[in-house]
């Protein structure tokens, strides 16, 4: 193929998965500028692959994997990065600054107050049980699919997912986040 | 607490989760990540200058200095101060400046020496104040990624000299730190 088609070709098969490739590779780092970086250097890696990647079933699978290994690879140095973000965290700047509200801007507010409160109890949590609970209950992944991507049997991914959303529990009870 | 409680509480947490906010990549970074996967993908494989891992990325949100005018194809003439790209860090948090080098030729064996005023650290060489590298160069741009450390509030100018038999060319960045 010609650089060109070669190009073409690759377009065609990343593409379609971008989004949520990006949102993966912000669960993964919890940060824009590590996500982008995360995110550039698999597209990288993927089209020196050119040649497996276009014989692949399901290419967004493969991506995500490879994704996950690049951030497995790499923890040590984004560890260190996260020691600023966590402390980030309990800046009153931080936080989520908007969602989509409803017309009743009394509840919209309780309700940014909420997800802030759950911002900050999500950055309390282990990496896995972080990455887990954002992947299935926000990302909307399937058991299986979590398995496949941290190649962890799926009665562990459940039992992680207990435990997250427990520990979660527990944080939000402390803090008098539940209505 | 009885188990309708939890139950009810653990729906809540259900329900803020699939609220909390799905993050959304900045407007043409698809483009850029594309453009320079594929530009970047074809470099690494005929050249291998560019170091693998996230320290050499070339990824949005990094710093792109295109520095300097052709390598080889005009003289060595001084910067102008006006010219001269600055970019400011924050105290001990890394920062990656690529460095964008134009030739007008593909060279073997050209020495390139970064030099780094006090406080500013390259990622890897800690205490060195100077660090030379021989490369070769593939006609056109080159990427050359540097992962910059500010150990103090000091700032300076970090020197990037290219050479080549008895040919050289010298960038300049200014660096303040917040």
């Amino acid at each position: 193929m010609s650089s060109q088609a070669n190009k073409q070709a690759f377009e065609t098969l990343v593409r379609p998965h971008f989004d949520r490739l990006y949102r993966l590779a912000f669960r993964l780092t919890g940060r824009t500028a590590d996500a982008e970086d995360l995110f550039q250097e698999l597209l990288i890696k993927a089209y020196g692959k050119l040649d497996d990647l276009v014989a692949i079933e399901e290419p967004g699978s493969w991506l995500s994997r490879v994704m996950y290994n690049l951030f497995i690879d790499e923890r040590r140095r984004f560890a260190r990065r996260r020691m600023h973000t966590v402390e980030e965290g309990f800046l009153p700047v931080d936080g989520i600054e908007g969602f989509a509200g409803t017309e009743n801007p009394e509840q919209d507010q309780r309700r940014l107050e909420q997800l802030n409160q759950l911002d900050l109890a999500l950055k309390q949590l282990s990496d896995e049980h972080r990455l887990i609970v954002l992947l299935h209950d926000t990302e909307g992944y399937k058991l299986e699919e979590i398995h496949a991507l941290m190649e962890i049997p799926v009665g562990t991914v459940k039992s992680r997912l207990h435990r997250a959303r427990a520990r979660l529990r527990e944080i939000l009870t402390e803090t008098g986040t539940f209505s | 607490m009885n188990n309708s409680n939890l139950e009810r509480q653990d729906q809540e947490i259900l329900e803020l989760l699939k609220d909390y906010p799905m993050p959304t990549a900045n407007a043409g970074f698809y483009e850029q990540a594309l453009a320079r996967a594929t530009h970047e993908g074809s470099r690494r494989q005929r050249n291998r200058w560019v170091m693998t891992g996230f320290g050499s990325a070339i990824a949005a949100g990094l710093v792109l200095w295109f520095v300097g005018a052709t390598f080889l194809a005009t003289p060595n003439l001084p910067q102008p101060e006006a010219s001269i790209p600055g970019i400011t860090m924050t105290l001990e948090e890394p920062r990656t400046v690529n460095l964008v080098f134009a030739s007008a030729a593909a060279l073997e064996a050209a020495t390139l020496t970064v030099t780094l005023p006090d406080g500013i650290e390259l990622a890897g060489f800690p205490g060195q104040r100077e660090i030379t590298w021989q490369t070769s160069l593939v006609e056109g741009r080159n990427f050359l990624p540097l992962e910059l450390i500010a150990l103090s509030s000091a700032g300076g100018e970090v020197l990037a000299r290219l050479e080549h038999d008895d040919r050289n060319r010298t960038f300049r960045i200014r660096v303040a730190v917040s």
